[in-house]
C-alpha cells in the first residue's frame, strides 16, 4: 500500500462524522408570533417568562420557557379549563453541542380540546438542573429518569432518579450528550470487563424498593382505579 | 446355539423377524460414536436467547412453516439445565452480556452455540458504545449465520452446520473439548487485546480474518492505532 | 367520530358461566378461613431472559406469598443507542434503523419517521404514495397485532393460536419481501417516496389474503373470546381508570380499553384518513380482557381500511418529482450530466434540511408513535432524533397495574400491554 492511498485512511478510526456543528446563525429563542391560543393566553399570564415562540414545520406551536417557572407553567396548562393539556406525551433533552445550552423538551398533548404543543426550557450549564413534572403526569416518570440517563439533567423533586437504559453504575457518561463519543470512552475491553463483574442482584435493595413502593403510594390517593371486584357487569 | 438361539428372531416363530428379516438377527454394531453423535444431533434443545429482530424469524422458525420440528428442535428449552444448544438471535447490549455468560455456564456439557445475525457475530449495525461487537467475546461460538436477520431457511442451515460438526465429534476426546474450566465462569471469551483490536477501523469479530493487503500475519498482534 | 364500543355479551361475574347461570364449585373462596402466620416478603426476579416477557425484560418482583406487592421493571438490556446513532447518519440512511426498533411492526416505524422529516422539509408526496403508505402502515398493524395474539394465548396457555398466527403473517412477510426483499427489516421508505413502487401481482396478492384472513382471525376468535379460561385469566386483571391512563402517558388499543376515544388517525389526522371509513374499537372496563377485543376488532377494521385503501390507489409516479430529493432513475443517472450529479450529492452528502425542528404523531400498533427530529440549517444528518416509544409509556404502568395480582397475572398484564422492547430500549 502506498503513502497516498494509506492517507486516505486518515482519521477512519473515528468513525463517522456525527451531525454538522451548531452553526450561530439562526436566532435562539425565535421572536415570530404564533397566533395559538394557548401561546397567547401564555402570553398574557406569563409574559416575562415567555423566551421566544415559533411556529415550526407548518403547524407546530412552540414556545421557549424560562426553565425556572416551569413548573408554575406546567401547571397552569394542565389545570386551567380552557388548555387541559392532560397528557404529557414525552419529554425529551437536546444536546446542540459547540456550548449552547441543553434544552428539555416537552411534547403535550390535550385529548380534550384535541390540541398539542411543544415547551422548550434552555438550561443553565452548571447546575443542570429542572423542577421535575413527574407530580403532574405519571408518564413523566420514565421520560425525565431518561433524559437524566442520557444528558444528566437532573430534575428536581423526581421520586426515583436513577439511570434507566444504562446500568445503574455506568461510569462513561451521559451517552446522547455531543461530547461523549459514539463508541463510548472506555476500550471495549473494559467495557467487556465491567459488563462480566456486574452483579445485577445489588441494585434492588430494600432502599430501592422503599423508594418505589412509595412513590406508588403517594400516587394512590388521588386518582381512582376501578378494582376488579366493583361488581361491574 | 447359545447366544444366537436366545436372541429373538432367531427361531422360526412366526413373529420372529429381525432388521434382516425373517430369521436373521436383530442388532447392529456401529461406533459408539456415531450412536452418540445421531442421538445427541437429531435431539437437539435450543435454548433460544431471542433478544431482537432474529427472535422474530426463530420463532418464524419454530412456527408451521418452517417448522425446526422436524429436526426434533421444537422442544424450546427456556431452562438453560435442559438446554443444548443456545442460539442467541439478536443484538446484545453490555448490560445483557453478563446475563448470556450466566446462561451459557448453566448449561450442562455436551453444549454449542449459535450465533444468529450480524449484531450477534460481531455487533452489526450497532458500533457503539453500549452493544457488544460480537457475542464471541463472552462465549465461544461454534457457528455464526450471518443475516440481518437471517432467513428461517438460515438459520435451518445453521443448525444443520452444527448437526454436522455433533456429527464429527468423538467421545474419546471428550475430556479434551467438553470439559470447563470452572474458573473460567463469567468471564470473558477473548483476551484484552483481541477485544480492544474491535474498535480499529477495520475492527470486526475477533474470529474473523482481515482480508485487506495490510493484514497483520497470523500469530502477530495488531497495533491498534487508538490505545498503543 | 365513529366509535364502536365493542362489548360481548359473556358474564362479568367470576362466579357466573358464559350463559348466565352460576357456576356451582363445591368450596367458595370465602368459606376457607385465611391462615394466620407471619409472612416474609419474597424477591423474585423475573427475565431478562424469560419466555413470557416478550423480550428482554427485567421485572423484580416482591411477593407476599403469591400476591404481587410492588413491581419494579428494569429494562435497558436491549439498549442500541439509534438515537445516537442516527446523529452520524443522513436522512435516508436512518430508514434502516427504524426497521430494527420496532420490528414487529417495522413498516410503521419507516413510514413515521420519513413523514416527519417530509414534514420538517416541507416536502408533499405523492398522492400514490400517500395510498401506498396507508396501505403498509394497515398491513403492519395486523402483522403486528398477529404476534401480539400467538404470544398472549402462549402466555395463556394456548399454543394453537400461536401457530395459526403466525400462518397468516407468513402472508405478510411474502408481501414485505416481494416489496422489499426482506422479509422483516423492510426498510421501504426513503424521504420524498419509497424505495420501490409496488411490484407487479402484489395487490392481488395482499387481496388474497385479505379474503381469508378474516376467516383465520374468527377461528382464532372462537377459540379464545368466550373460553372460560381466557375469560378466567383476563377479565377484572390488570384495570386502569380512563383518567389514570391518560395521566400515566397509556396510548393505543391499551387506552381505548379504558374508554377514552384517543386515536391520533382520528384526532391528528394523517395522509387522508379523515376520509376512510373505519371505526375504533373502544371499551370499557380497562382489563386484559378489553384489550383483548380492542386488538381484535382493531385488526377487522384495519381490514376495513385496507379495501378502501386499494381501492382507490392511484396511478402515478411514487416519488416526489424533485432530483434534490429522490434518486433520478439508473437510465438518467447513466445518461444525463445534471442527473448524475443530482445522484452523486443525494448519496455521498444527502439532503439538506431547513433549521428547525418536527414531531410527527402516527397510529402505531402499540399506541402513539412520535418521531421527533431537530434539524440545523442545511444539515444532512439530525442534530437529534428522538422516538418517543408508545411501549416505554406503555410499560411505565404495569408497577401500578400488577399490584395486588398473583404472579400468573402479572405475567398477563405484561402481555396484554403489547411491548417490544426494541422500542422500550432503543
Amino acid at each position: 500500500m502506498t503513502e497516498e492511498t494509506m492517507s486516505a485512511f486518515d482519521g477512519i478510526d473515528e468513525g463517522p462524522l456525527p451531525s454538522d456543528a451548531a452553526r450561530a446563525s439562526a436566532p435562539r429563542f425565535p421572536a415570530s408570533q404564533s397566533a395559538d391560543p394557548t401561546i397567547v393566553a401564555l402570553g398574557e399570564r406569563f409574559g416575562e417568562r415567555i423566551l421566544g415562540q415559533r411556529v415550526s414545520a407548518g403547524d407546530q406551536h412552540v414556545v421557549w420557557i424560562d426553565s425556572g417557572a416551569i413548573l408554575e407553567v406546567m401547571t397552569w396548562l394542565k389545570e386551567d379549563a380552557r388548555q387541559a393539556f392532560d397528557m404529557m406525551s414525552d419529554v425529551t433533552g437536546i444536546d446542540y453541542g459547540q456550548g449552547r445550552p441543553v434544552e428539555v423538551v416537552y411534547q403535550m398533548y390535550s385529548t380534550r380540546h384535541k390540541h398539542a404543543l411543544r415547551v422548550r426550557c434552555p438550561l443553565d450549564t452548571d447546575p443542570l438542573e429542572i423542577d421535575s413534572v413527574a407530580v403532574l403526569w405519571r408518564s413523566a416518570n420514565w421520560l425525565e429518569r431518561e433524559v437524566y440517563d442520557m444528558f444528566g439533567v437532573a430534575f428536581r423533586g423526581h421520586p426515583d432518579l436513577r439511570r434507566i437504559l444504562m446500568p445503574i453504575d455506568y461510569a462513561e457518561g451521559h451517552p446522547l450528550r455531543k461530547d461523549f463519543p459514539l463508541r463510548g470512552r472506555f476500550s471495549r475491553a473494559e467495557q467487556t470487563r465491567r459488563a462480566l463483574n456486574q452483579d445485577v442482584d445489588r441494585f434492588y435493595s430494600e432502599e430501592i424498593l422503599a423508594q418505589g413502593r412509595e412513590a406508588q403510594e403517594a400516587a394512590r390517593p388521588e386518582i381512582g382505579t376501578r378494582g376488579a371486584n366493583e361488581g361491574e357487569v | 446355539m447359545g447366544l444366537m438361539d436366545r436372541l429373538p428372531g432367531s427361531g422360526s416363530a412366526p413373529t420372529s423377524g429381525g432388521i434382516f428379516g425373517q430369521g436373521g438377527p436383530t442388532f447392529l454394531t456401529s461406533k459408539i460414536d456415531a450412536i452418540v453423535n445421531w442421538g445427541r444431533l437429531n435431539s437437539l434443545w435450543p435454548m433460544p436467547f431471542g433478544t431482537a429482530c432474529c427472535a422474530i424469524e426463530m420463532m418464524a422458525s419454530a412456527a408451521s412453516n418452517y417448522d425446526i420440528a422436524r429436526f426434533g428442535m421444537e422442544r424450546m428449552s427456556f431452562s438453560p439445565r435442559q438446554a443444548d444448544v443456545l442460539i442467541c438471535a439478536g443484538r446484545v447490549p453490555y448490560k445483557l452480556a453478563p446475563v448470556l455468560r450466566r446462561i451459557w455456564d448453566q448449561m450442562p456439557q455436551p453444549k454449542w452455540c449459535i450465533s444468529m445475525g450480524a449484531c450477534a457475530s460481531s455487533g452489526g449495525v450497532f458500533d457503539v458504545y453500549s452493544m457488544v461487537q460480537g457475542i464471541d467475546t463472552i462465549v465461544p461460538v461454534d457457528v455464526y449465520i450471518p443475516g440481518c436477520p437471517p432467513r428461517p431457511e438460515g438459520l435451518i442451515y445453521g443448525l444443520m452446520m452444527i448437526q454436522e460438526k455433533i456429527r464429527q465429534e468423538s467421545l474419546s476426546k471428550h475430556f479434551e473439548h467438553r470439559s470447563e474450566d470452572p474458573l473460567l465462569v463469567a468471564q470473558p471469551n477473548a483476551n484484552e487485546q483481541e477485544i480492544v483490536g474491535l474498535t480499529g477501523p477495520f475492527g470486526n469479530s475477533t474470529r474473523q480474518e482481515r482480508l485487506s493487503s495490510g493484514a497483520v500475519p497470523r500469530g502477530e498482534t495488531r497495533r491498534n492505532p487508538i490505545y498503543d | 367520530m365513529a366509535r364502536k364500543t365493542v362489548e360481548i355479551p359473556v358474564g362479568r361475574n367470576p362466579e357466573m358461566g358464559v350463559d348466565g347461570r352460576p357456576v356451582a364449585s363445591p368450596l367458595q373462596p370465602f368459606d376457607i378461613p385465611e391462615p394466620e402466620f407471619g409472612t416474609e416478603r419474597m424477591l423474585i426476579n423475573i427475565g431478562p431472559q424469560h419466555p413470557a416477557t416478550h423480550g428482554v425484560l427485567r421485572l423484580v418482583c416482591e411477593l407476599d406469598g403469591e400476591t404481587v406487592t410492588s413491581v419494579i421493571p428494569d429494562i435497558g438490556y436491549l439498549h442500541s443507542s439509534f438515537e445516537k446513532l442516527g446523529e452520524y447518519r443522513t436522512w435516508n440512511q436512518i430508514v434502516t434503523l427504524t426497521d430494527r426498533m420496532d420490528y414487529l411492526a417495522p413498516l410503521i416505524y419507516n413510514c413515521a419517521y420519513v413523514m416527519s422529516v417530509e414534514k420538517l422539509m416541507g416536502i408533499e408526496v405523492t398522492e400514490r404514495c400517500k395510498v401506498v403508505r396507508v396501505i403498509l402502515m394497515e398491513m403492519d398493524r395486523i402483522f403486528g397485532h398477529l404476534l401480539w395474539l400467538g404470544t398472549t394465548a402462549i402466555d395463556v396457555g394456548a399454543f394453537t393460536p400461536f401457530l395459526y398466527a403466525f400462518q397468516e403473517r407468513e402472508n405478510i412477510y411474502q408481501l414485505h419481501e416481494k416489496l422489499t426483499g426482506a422479509r422483516i427489516t423492510t426498510s421501504a421508505t426513503r424521504v420524498g417516496g419509497m424505495m420501490a413502487d409496488l411490484p407487479e401481482g402484489w395487490t392481488e396478492q395482499l387481496r388474497t389474503f385479505l379474503r381469508k384472513f378474516p376467516d383465520t382471525l374468527a377461528e382464532i376468535d372462537r377459540l379464545l373470546t368466550r373460553n372460560q379460561i381466557h375469560i378466567g385469566r383476563t377479565q377484572g386483571v390488570g384495570a386502569i381508570s380512563a383518567e389514570d391512563a391518560i395521566n400515566y402517558g397509556f396510548t393505543g388499543p391499551n387506552l381505548r380499553a379504558t374508554g377514552v376515544d384517543y386515536d391520533v388517525r382520528k384526532d391528528r389526522p394523517y395522509y387522508d384518513y379523515e376520509t376512510y371509513d373505519f371505526e375504533i374499537p373502544i371499551g370499557r372496563h380497562g382489563d386484559c380482557y378489553d384489550r383483548y377485543l380492542c386488538r381484535m376488532e382493531e385488526m377487522r377494521q384495519s381490514v376495513r381500511i385496507l379495501h378502501q385503501a386499494l381501492d382507490r390507489l392511484p396511478g402515478g409516479p411514487i416519488n416526489v418529482d424533485d432530483p434534490s430529493i429522490s434518486l433520478p432513475s439508473k437510465t438518467d443517472a447513466m445518461s444525463d450530466m445534471e442527473s448524475m450529479i443530482h445522484h452523486f450529492k443525494l448519496i455521498t452528502e444527502g439532503i439538506p434540511a431547513p433549521e428547525g425542528d418536527c414531531y410527527y404523531a402516527v397510529e402505531g400498533s402499540k399506541g402513539e408513535l412520535g418521531m421527533y427530529v431537530v434539524a440545523e440549517e442545511g444539515g444532512t444528518k439530525p442534530v437529534r432524533w428522538r422516538i418517543r416509544p408508545p411501549s416505554f409509556v406503555n410499560l411505565s404502568v404495569i408497577p401500578k397495574l400488577a399490584e395486588g395480582h398473583m404472579v400468573a397475572d402479572l405475567i398477563m398484564i405484561n402481555a396484554s400491554l403489547d411491548i417490544v422492547l426494541g422500542e422500550i430500549d432503543r
